[in-house]
């Protein structure tokens, strides 16, 4: 036998296998991404920086009903920073809550259960039946008090 | 003011707050890399930010771009004119053959097109993700509209799911970024989130080409930007991103200290852990695990007071939770039921630990089964590396996650839906450092012959603990592969 084959080191697997398994978890991990959603959102944010903030029906964060977002802007330009708002909103999902008092804040913003602690009760239009007759506002109503 | 504007104000901030965040951290990261001192310098310019937003608040005065800049220039002229501590013994470079070059720029190309992926999916719309809406983004909008802290938001039941008991660093950066000039802009805001996710690649790039190899630090900048459950749209505005560069920070400066102690490392230790503790409750639980880790490898050390050093990582949680209890006085934990600790419930709690058990051993794991047996196996066929002490934190820190499930108010199994893939995968950048650690030298051996394992630069003074890390290799290597150590 040649002197270099003898002094050759033993093949190790374990060396390829460590990368191989780090390849197989990094996969595992990408796999939580999609091509189309991030050509998608390349070009909401490509029109966005263009023709500014994007439409509610294009976001996620009024995914579950558009016309909540023209709602909500139409009692935050009626009601002062400092008024406390009731809104009678569904109860699901919960969003429809968050986001009324995200997008009223700093107003204080209340469920029906405080209602009467509120300078003014927003009622959307799905729960109509539930509050009081107001000012007609687009997808609600909207009484001060 | 238009979204390309708002995006540069919105920059402006995360630069300022990064220069404020050097000229303090230029005290304690002599001797690390430079991509470690970016990311030590965003964390710290976070934190100086948010001080300094807190004195605007506190003297009733509308914070504003110029008042910002003004108190960070009076913070680097302060710290330019304190003598900056010796730095350490740089870096010992190798030589790198083609094969490690070659590697090194793929990984680094692949977390560079990573964060790109990320910084698309914050930016391309407002933040919308519901704990944005209910919690950080309600608590910073608040605050910036009313330039105070307002009682109502820590006493309101009306908001009694917000959170009260939250620490409040995301809500205050957020405030203060958008103190920059571009408003209220929860699109633009989205900013700081790319910015942490490259503050926490550049730690772990640093952390390990420092005492490891360059490659295992790309490895681990690669792996780490590739979990897309955690950099991802939806954790846009909330906690789990900049979590994510804490926890790196955190447990890089608790590997530091247990390689060597220095002043230097332990400010690092105090500095990661208020970090942690200021962004998340599990920020806290993460740092006083950490503290029990460097606790019980020090109980050896020669050193005296090395095991009390152990204590920094504690002290900045009880601080931090002492001066939000002034300030938001005792709040309820909605999530928990901690009734289920009286004696008289100690009975439901097994049944409850073993419904938990079964559905994270169970479904859970189940769901994950590829990546988990990728991972036991490479911990298997690989050597033990510098970063294997975390190991135990990971553990321990997930044990507490089901005990905390265990006791939830809601249903447990409800509750582990919703929250324990995100609060794990939180995790998933700190635990590459375990993972990349044990890459073997350079480029594996099987790939090319050169890449001379790397003495590690210590910034500190003492030699480090009795342990087979400070004494010998600092990377890993595979077990049918190991290499020699030898000092260039």
């Amino acid at each position: 036998m040649a002197p270099e084959a003898r002094t050759r080191p033993p093949v190790s697997y374990g060396g390829p296998l460590a990368v191989l398994l780090l390849v197989v978890l990094a996969v595992c991990l990408a796999s939580f991404q999609s091509g189309s959603e991030i050509a998608r959102r390349w070009v909401l944010l490509k029109r966005s920086i263009v023709s500014g903030t994007p439409a509610p029906a294009e976001t996620f964060r009024f995914w579950f009903d558009p016309d909540y977002a023209v709602f909500l802007e139409a009692v935050a330009e009626r009601t002062p920073a400092g008024a406390s708002v009731a809104v009678l909103v569904p109860a699901r999902p919960d969003a429809y809550l968050y986001l009324a008092v995200y997008r009223l804040a700093p107003r204080r913003v209340v469920d029906a259960r405080w209602m009467g602690e509120a300078s003014a009760v927003a009622v959307y239009r799905t729960e109509a039946g539930r509050g009081p007759e107001g000012e007609p506002i687009p997808h609600g109503t909207l009484r001060a008090r | 003011m238009t979204l390309p504007a708002a995006f540069t104000s919105v920059a402006a901030g995360v630069a300022a707050a990064g220069i404020a965040g050097w000229s303090i951290a230029r005290f304690f990261t002599a001797g690390l890399t430079r991509r470690e001192s970016a990311a030590w310098s965003l964390a710290s310019g976070l934190l100086v930010h948010a001080i300094v937003l807190l004195a605007f608040l506190g003297s009733g005065t509308r914070p504003r771009a110029i008042g910002f800049l003004a108190a960070d220039a009076v913070v680097v002229a302060v710290s330019l004119r304190i003598r900056r501590p010796r730095r350490g013994n740089p870096p010992l470079r190798g030589r790198r053959g083609p094969a490690e070059q070659f590697a090194l720029l793929l990984l680094l190309a692949v977390a560079g097109a990573a964060i790109a992926i990320f910084a698309i999916e914050a930016l391309s719309e407002p933040m919308w993700s519901t704990d944005f809406l209910a919690i950080w983004g309600l608590k910073g909008k608040i605050v910036f509209a009313t330039v105070a802290l307002p009682s109502r938001m820590f006493h309101d039941p009306a908001l009694a799911w917000a959170h009260r008991e939250y620490p409040l660093l995301v809500p205050l950066s957020l405030v203060a970024l958008a103190s920059f000039g571009a408003g209220w802009n929860d699109q633009a805001l989205a900013l700081l989130y790319p910015a942490c996710e490259l503050a926490t690649l550049l730690a772990l790039y640093g952390f390990l080409a420092r005492r490891v190899s360059p490659v295992a630090g790309a490895g681990a900048a690669a792996l780490a930007s590739l979990c897309f459950f955690l950099y991802r749209a939806v954790n846009a505005g909330t906690a789990e991103v900049p979590f994510a560069l804490g926890a790196v920070l955190a447990a890089g400066a608790a590997l530091d200290f247990l390689d060597a102690d220095s002043p230097a490392a332990r400010a690092r230790l105090a500095a990661a852990a208020l970090f942690c503790a200021s962004l998340k409750q599990e920020g806290s639980l993460f740092v006083l695990l950490l503290a029990a880790m460097v606790w019980w490898r020090a109980r050896r050390s020669p050193a005296r007071g090395r095991r009390a050093a152990a204590l920094l990582l504690c002290i900045p949680p009880a601080v931090h939770w002492g001066l939000l209890y002034l300030l938001r006085g005792s709040q309820t934990r909605r999530d928990f039921d901690l009734t289920l600790f009286e004696p008289r419930r100690w009975l439901e709690l097994p049944a409850l630990f073993l419904l938990v058990a079964t559905r994270m051993l169970g479904t859970e794991a189940r769901q994950a089964i590829v990546p988990l047996a990728a991972i036991a196996l490479y911990l298997l066929v690989t050597r033990r590396g510098i970063a294997d002490p975390l190991l135990p934190v990971f553990a321990a820190q997930i044990f507490c996650y089901a005990v905390a499930f265990s006791v939830s108010s809601f249903d447990p199994l409800y509750a582990i839906e919703g929250a324990f893939r995100r609060i794990t995968m939180t995790l998933f950048p700190a635990f590459t450092l375990v993972l990349c650690a044990r890459i073997p030298y350079g480029v594996p051996g099987w790939a090319h012959q050169s890449s001379d394992p790397r003495r590690t630069p210590v910034p500190g003074e003492r030699s480090g603990l009795p342990s087979r890390e400070a004494a010998g290799p600092q990377g890993g290597g595979t077990r049918g592969n190991t290499r020699k150590w030898t000092e260039s």
